[in-house]
């Protein structure tokens, strides 16, 4: 796939849920590389527009493109990767080690039941230690922080080497030091990797300062290339409506994201 | 007395078919119970069972294999409760509910109908590995090879199933497919297991084995080890004792695995 071609695609998207248009005409491109925020109120549809990029919805209307390929049409699943918002909300007491966990993610479509080679424990072994889980693979996942939990949910959707990952807000329920940990593990995988990602989130000051696009979601899709000119309160309120108010210094970037290296 | 009582029945032919059969069963069953559990299906398990008694006083009444007449009694009733629940019938308990009063009923009419086969019936709704023949153990060993092998190979696929259904359909697991699968592979397990415990007691076998080994919070490779650990053990003392006592080795063998369900807990509680 050339450069050129958008990783992710989308034309005139309806969906409906329960007879109910929760997305209407959708348009835009996500190029390979962004980091993309996606936000909105609750109830806006930003669950609902992650379930039909990766087809488990069906749409009422348009054509969505992964990797160049019509979505109907699309078979390199393995490519992708998906971390619901109810992933770290598991039984505490089911008996997977971390390892164990991570190592499902490698499970892939239309090959079932195959044995496990060395490239697979490679990469399960590579994902743990880039998450920083190596000194916790060994434990049961439901002795884990709410920390530790969200970064193997992205250690096991890492070991299947996806090229783009959807990621629907699994960060209820941490602090926000943590938060800022977990953000900061996801730009590393955006820039070391080219991992293209699409998370959701609340965090608007994180989307502005980290991300390459925002996409806002309310029913209609915008999405914004995040540069010096955009103006992200103008931006929001379109989504928000009109008694949104957001404030937001670019200067605070570098006090929020002081963890960062580079 | 009691030593050379054992090492004099492991001479014997009937002794060695009974162990081996009940290794079988009880291996299937510990790791079939494990994913039921998880599943928290565990009554789908008794459910089967007593449908599984219709299919053998049909078997008796047809002059076939009574465990042949199970087999295909608890397949159909699977299909049924797998399709109520997917087409949004019944929930998965009531639809469990349906057919164990289905098969249940069926069952107890042919043996009003039909008097005389009493006591045989009496064998499959309590067990009596002692008493296996050499068809039957057959029968046992291969529907248990078909059992764990299919365990064996798609060990990871039902694992990411159980764990997050919708999760592990978007990473591409046929679970459509696999939850059915996995249902006749219970149909199947409780089927092989109804000659070592009989049909009324092979929940026992299915959840206690997998929910002691779950008190012991290991991963998952060896939880399922130790669950069949433990259903072996309980199976093979079950057996030993009630060939050396002449008591009820169904009986026995609940009684072991559920010791070993305290044991586990005690040992919990004092870590």
């Amino acid at each position: 796939m050339s450069k050129e071609t958008p990783i992710l695609e989308l034309q005139n998207v309806d969906v409906a849920r329960s007879g109910e248009l929760v997305i209407q005409n959708a348009n835009f491109t996500i190029q390979t590389g962004d980091y993309v925020g996606l936000v909105g109120p609750n109830g806006g549809g930003k669950t609902t527009l992650i379930l039909s990029l990766l087809n488990f919805l069906p749409r009422a209307k348009g054509t969505i493109r992964l990797f160049g390929i019509n979505i109907d049409k699309f078979s390199a699943w393995e490519k992708v990767a998906y971390i619901s918002q109810t992933a770290t909300s598991f039984d505490n007491k089911f008996p997977l080690t971390v390892r164990e966990l991570v190592s499902l993610g490698r499970i892939k479509k239309g090959n079932v039941a195959r044995r496990f080679t060395s490239e697979d424990w490679q990469a399960v072994e590579d994902s743990i230690t880039f998450m920083g889980l190596a000194d916790v693979a060994h434990k049961r996942i439901g002795q884990l922080s709410g920390g530790q939990k969200q970064r193997v949910f992205v250690a096991k959707a890492l070991a299947r080497n996806p090229e783009i990952i959807f990621l629907d807000e699994p960060i209820v329920g941490v602090d926000a030091a943590t938060q800022e940990k977990f953000f900061k593990k996801l730009s590393d995988l955006n820039t070391e990797r080219e991992t293209t990602i699409l998370l959701v989130t609340h965090d608007l000051t994180s989307v502005f300062c980290r991300m390459s696009k925002v996409m806002c979601v309310n029913r209609q899709v915008e999405v914004a290339e995040i540069t010096e000119d955009l103006d992200p309160n103008a931006f929001l309120k379109r989504a928000y409506g009109e008694h949104f108010h957001f404030v937001f210094h670019r200067h605070e970037c570098r006090g929020v994201f002081k963890n960062d290296s580079h | 007395m009691i030593v050379i009582s054992i090492l004099d029945l492991l001479g014997y032919r009937f002794f060695q078919n009974a162990l081996l059969g009940g290794v079988i069963a009880a291996a299937a069953c510990a790791a079939v119970g494990l994913f039921l559990i998880l599943k928290k299906e565990a009554m789908i398990g008794d459910g089967i069972a007593h449908t599984a008694f219709g299919g053998i006083a049909l078997g008796l009444l047809l002059g076939i294999n009574p465990l042949l007449g199970a087999l295909g009694v608890s397949v159909l009733a699977v299909l049924a409760i797998s399709y109520m629940r997917r087409r949004s019938i019944a929930p998965s308990d009531s639809a469990i509910a349906v057919m164990l009063a289905l098969g249940f009923s069926f069952g107890l009419i042919v043996i009003s109908v039909v008097r005389g086969f009493n006591v045989e019936l009496f064998s499959y709704l309590f067990g009596s590995i002692l008493t296996i023949d050499e068809v039957d153990l057959l029968f046992v060993s291969l529907l248990g090879v078909v059992v764990l092998l299919f365990l064996g190979f798609f060990r990871r696929e039902l694992l990411a199933m159980v764990f997050d259904e919708d999760d592990s359909r978007i990473m591409g697991v046929p679970t459509n497919a696999l939850s059915i699968a996995f249902d006749l592979l219970v149909a199947a397990t409780i089927v092989l297991s109804i000659k070592v415990i009989g049909t009324v007691l092979v929940v026992a076998l299915l959840v206690l084995p997998g929910l002691s080994s779950l008190q012991l919070n290991l991963s998952f490779r060896k939880t399922i080890l130790t669950a069949v650990g433990f259903s072996i053990t309980s199976t093979m003392l079950g057996i030993l004792f009630s060939a050396a006592f002449d008591v009820a080795t169904s009986g026995v063998i609940v009684l072991v695995a559920v010791l070993l369900f305290l044991l586990t807990i005690t040992y919990k509680k004092l870590q």
